[in-house]
């Protein structure tokens, strides 16, 4: 039973972090999650990364997307150096152990299908008939 | 000789591909009918049709009122032979979706006919 | 025969050895029959003339001999030995294709003999053969990949002892239309001999004995000929393909539709190659008539052109601009113009490509509007005097067709070339003049310009002065003609394109009137026309006026364009606000100074007639879809009748083709071409209506298209070919190149 004294604790620690009862609801509200960590670090979008080894492995370690995107947020937004060690394939941070950036490495976007700027794909074989363009005067 | 082909002329009939008169086809009709209007729900549900039981059962009272003009028993019972399978493959799920589908194709474009409107669909 | 000079020696030869030979059969006493010939092609008796070939009564009886170097229209050369064939108390077997007939002769052609001298030749060819077949462009179509399967061994006994590989040729450059892999080259000589013998142009050689053989120009130089494509069909191996062709196709993946070509007037028979509803490459047809299996370079590769600069859409000119459109606001824009302005002043122009059902549909039309000017793009005279009203000369169809056909040049003793240049405006009827020309002695002249016609002739000059002089019997030439069995006067047309035509075409039709009187023969047609475009006769048969003078004259409010793109008019020359509509499948000059642009099929995308210049009329098929929302001409028309409230009463191809059946009868007979009648009758109504003052000719009597170089773009499609422009190009060059042969001119 030492669970119920630690449920208290955490949902202090909880509220805490969450800037109160109407932080906390709206956090729930909003990440469908609650939970309490310290945080790793934070990456250029604004993303803040978490770590609590109280919960269990594969639920340590979240993601905080900023305000900024709203609802409007997925996984698509973590850059790929946090995206490793949120998914375990590192246990060190890109905040302590920065990776090398190469200059052939292009820039993180998310996921942009369903927006203006998404990718469609087009076709680049040659046309079988060339129509003809009335010349511009 | 030749009065015997009389005698055969004269009583000739044609043979019955199911139904002998008239009330035989009329209940194998409404079997048919019947057997439809039973098996709607279940066929909704197992094609997924974006369709409600009620929309369902109405399209099948137009389906069958459509042959409605058609007396000659054979052809009634012709018909009941072609409902009678699509019947059968629609219970036993040998049909797909998109023909199941097919009953309700109501925005089909009708084929032109006349020469002005087969020029501009490209067609002949 | 004479006149090729590989063959000279040999009758020199002949002739020394008793005149076996018979050249010319020119002469007027009837040859008696000769004796037939008994020979037995495998234990079968048969009948042949004498002088015939094993090769040819092995036909007869039906036995097919397999041959690389043969080929019915060439000379023999007898080198390829794949012919070889047993005869009976022969100690070798004998090539078949060589050897005269003689009389007895038994001919085994399966014998086990027979079998093993087949099997060895293909193995020896197959030593020397790279096993390339399935990256060779003649795959599937190659007589070498046929003969081995049914006649060569199934085993090779090539070991490559001393590893040098096989024998390989260094590839020559001889144009842009023809690809060699010299290495496949088996020395058949085919090419050889076509170019020096059909073509008239001895590029091609060979140099070098036995492995070290070669077959090539010698010096690196264009293979100029307007026939070169032709040594593309005739060589049984890969070693000359089709550059544009190259890797592009199957010969198993295509589907062959036989059709018409439209490049020319001579309407070659062709067979369009289509896969995916693309036209992939364009072959001849047989047709004795016409062009017997050679067609031009044009008509072979201008396919390209088919698919660059195609008008897909409709278009209308909003602010000085086209902007693409759909159908029906194109039809609208046509029938609020066509509603607003005086039915008199509708006219309709005739391109070169317009076929026979489109031409009478945009006639019906404009007629039951109420408009009467029509008229096609190139000019003809039309009334002795060069008036524009009173159509009297093109009433007669023989003073506007080929009257003796391309076939009957071959029966003619003298030929009168007018101002033209048949080389390049009509290649296959200078292929049957230098056909003539080798093998019947046929003297030929020119009046026009002293061109390169692939074979010598008496050169007039070019002045009227000299076609007057014909005309009073004062010219020299004036007695040949009188003295001639079948003399011929072929009139071209580019010097009929003038305001002075009319004086010209009144002298040719004297000077063939004055030809005809002393003429032996009175059923032999002197007086011919030669046409350049293909839509020229039928036009003219379907009752349009020759030339655009008409429109220039009456200034019309509405113009329908059908595919006409010769510029032979300006906007300035019409009404100051008219409309103009192109009907035409190519983005070219009508289309450019339209206001609304309607697309429509080329000549391989529809079922069409065409009538060449000897009146034959002809049907092409379609062969892909017309592209985009492209219809064919025909329906354009017949569905903008609707719409402008004067339906048409054909729904159907076959309701159009009725109606030029009405109009004309000839219509009625695709593939065939009847006599032309009543000259007699249209040269003295012709002759009556002559103004009587006689009119001074300025200008010299010349062609427009005096060199190679002038052949390749001549329109719409040909113009969208990167093909022919690369052609233009190789010209070009070829003048620079101080080993290639320089044209006259």
């Amino acid at each position: 039973m030492a669970s119920f004294r630690s449920v208290i604790v955490n949902s202090y620690k909880i509220l805490r972090q969450n800037n109160g009862v109407i932080g906390s609801f709206l956090k729930l509200f909003r990440h469908d999650d609650l939970k309490w960590g310290t945080c790793i670090g934070e990456d250029k979008f604004g993303n803040k990364y978490y770590q609590n080894n109280y919960y269990f492995y594969g639920k340590n370690r979240w993601v905080s997307f900023p305000p900024s995107v709203g609802f409007d947020f997925d996984a698509s937004q973590v850059p790929p150096e946090w995206h490793r060690w949120l998914q375990y394939i590192t246990d060190e941070p890109p905040s302590t152990h920065p990776l090398p950036k190469r200059n052939w490495m292009a820039d993180h976007t998310e996921n942009l299908t369903g927006s203006s700027k998404e990718y469609v794909p087009y076709s680049t074989t040659r046309p079988k008939i060339e129509a003809w363009v009335p010349p511009k005067k | 000789m030749a009065t015997n082909r009389l005698v055969q002329q004269g009583v000739k009939q044609v043979k019955p591909l199911l139904s002998v008169d008239r009330t035989e086809a009329r209940r194998r009709v409404l079997n048919l009918y019947k057997a439809w209007y039973r098996q709607i729900p279940y066929a909704l549900k197992a094609f997924n049709i974006p369709v409600s039981v009620k929309r369902a059962q109405d399209k099948l009272r137009e389906l069958f009122l459509k042959n409605k003009h058609v007396t000659d028993i054979r052809a009634i019972d012709m018909l009941v032979i072609k409902g009678q399978m699509d019947l059968v493959e629609t219970a036993n799920i040998w049909k797909q979706r998109t023909h199941i589908m097919m009953f309700f194709k109501d925005t089909v474009n009708p084929k032109p006919t006349d020469f002005l409107s087969k020029f501009y669909e490209g067609q002949d | 025969m004479l006149r090729l000079w590989p063959l000279r020696q040999v009758a020199k030869v002949q002739n020394v050895l008793g005149g076996l030979t018979q050249i010319a059969t020119k002469s007027s006493q009837p040859v008696p029959a000769p004796e037939l010939v008994e020979v037995f092609i495998d234990d079968k008796q048969i009948f042949v003339e004498p002088g015939t070939t094993v090769l040819q009564a092995c036909a007869v009886a039906g036995v097919e001999i397999p041959r690389f170097c043969y080929h019915d229209r060439l000379s023999i050369a007898g080198n390829c030995r794949m012919c070889l064939v047993e005869v009976e108390r022969s100690a070798k077997p004998v090539a078949s294709c060589a050897m005269p007939v003689i009389k007895g002769m038994k001919v085994k052609t399966d014998s086990p003999m027979t079998r093993k001298a087949r099997e060895g030749v293909m193995e020896f060819l197959l030593v020397n053969h790279p096993l390339d077949c399935p990256i060779c462009d003649q795959g599937g179509e190659c007589d070498l990949q046929d003969q081995s399967m049914a006649f060569g061994s199934d085993r090779s006994r090539f070991t490559d002892n001393a590893f040098t590989g096989k024998r390989a040729v260094e590839d020559k450059n001889i144009g842009p239309l023809i690809k060699t892999i010299m290495t496949r080259c088996i020395h058949c000589t085919r090419c050889i001999r076509f170019a020096s013998e059909i073509a008239g142009v001895d590029d091609l050689g060979t140099s070098g004995r036995g492995t070290e053989m070669q077959v090539g120009t010698y010096v690196e130089k264009m293979f100029k000929s307007e026939l070169s494509g032709n040594v593309i069909d005739l060589c049984p191996v890969g070693a000359l393909t089709s550059k544009p062709y190259a890797f592009t196709a199957r010969p198993w993946e295509i589907r062959k539709i036989e059709s018409i070509d439209v490049m020319d007037a001579v309407g070659s028979n062709i067979v369009v190659s289509m896969r995916t509803n693309e036209v992939m490459r364009i072959l001849p047809r047989l047709n004795e008539e016409i062009n017997e299996e050679w067609i031009s370079d044009k008509t072979r590769f201008a396919y390209d052109g088919l698919k660059r600069q195609r008008l897909t859409t409709p278009f209308i000119r909003v602010n000085d601009e086209l902007v693409p459109t759909d159908w029906e606001t194109a039809f609208v824009k046509i029938a609020e113009k066509v509603k607003s302005t005086e039915h008199a002043s509708i006219a309709g122009v005739a391109g070169k490509f317009a076929d026979a059902e489109a031409m009478v549909c945009l006639k019906d039309m404009i007629n039951r509007l109420g408009g009467e000017i029509l008229c096609t793009e190139e000019s003809f005279p039309m009334t002795t005097s060069g008036q524009v009203f009173g159509l009297i000369l093109i009433d007669f169809r023989s003073n506007y067709i080929l009257n003796s056909k391309i076939a009957g040049i071959e029966q003619s003793d003298l030929i009168l070339l007018i101002g033209t240049n048949p080389r390049l405006e009509a290649p296959l009827v200078n292929a049957r003049i230098r056909k003539t020309w080798v093998h019947n002695e046929v003297c030929v002249a020119l009046l026009g310009a002293p061109v390169d016609l692939s074979y010598d002739y008496q050169y007039l000059g070019d002045s009227y002065t000299v076609l007057k002089d014909l005309t009073t019997g004062k010219h020299p030439l004036c007695q040949a003609l009188s003295k001639a069995k079948k003399p011929l006067i072929i009139l071209g047309t580019d010097c009929l394109q003038r305001d002075d035509s009319h004086i010209i075409l009144n002298a040719v039709r004297e000077l063939s009137e004055n030809v005809k009187k002393t003429c032996s023969n009175k059923d032999w047609k002197i007086f011919n026309v030669l046409q350049q475009s293909a839509s020229q006769v039928g036009a003219l048969d379907l009752g349009y006026q020759p030339g655009v003078q008409a429109v220039k004259t009456v200034k019309p409010q509405v113009l329908f364009m059908l595919g006409a793109d010769a510029a032979s008019f300006k906007r300035q020359d019409l009404c100051y606000n008219a409309t103009i509509i192109y009907i035409g499948h190519h983005g070219d000059y009508g289309a450019q100074m339209a206001d609304i642009v309607l697309p429509a099929a080329a000549y391989t995308e529809k079922d069409a007639i065409y009538v060449n210049t000897e009146g034959r009329v002809q049907i092409g098929r379609q062969a892909v879809s017309p592209p985009g929302v492209a219809r064919h001409d025909w329906k354009i028309i017949r569905a903008l009748s609707e719409i402008l409230g004067v339906t048409l009463p054909y729904d159907k191809i076959g309701d159009v083709r009725s109606r030029l059946a009405e109009i004309s009868p000839s219509f009625n007979y695709p593939g065939q071409v009847s006599d032309s009648g009543f000259e007699t009758q249209a040269y003295k109504l012709q002759s009556e209506l002559k103004p009587k003052v006689a009119e001074p000719c300025p200008n010299p009597i010349v062609p427009n298209k005096l060199k190679l170089r002038d052949f390749f773009m001549t329109d719409p499609i040909s113009r969208a070919s990167l093909t022919m422009a690369k052609c233009i190009q190789a010209c070009d060059e070829s003048e620079k190149n101080p080993y290639s042969k320089r044209e006259a001119v």
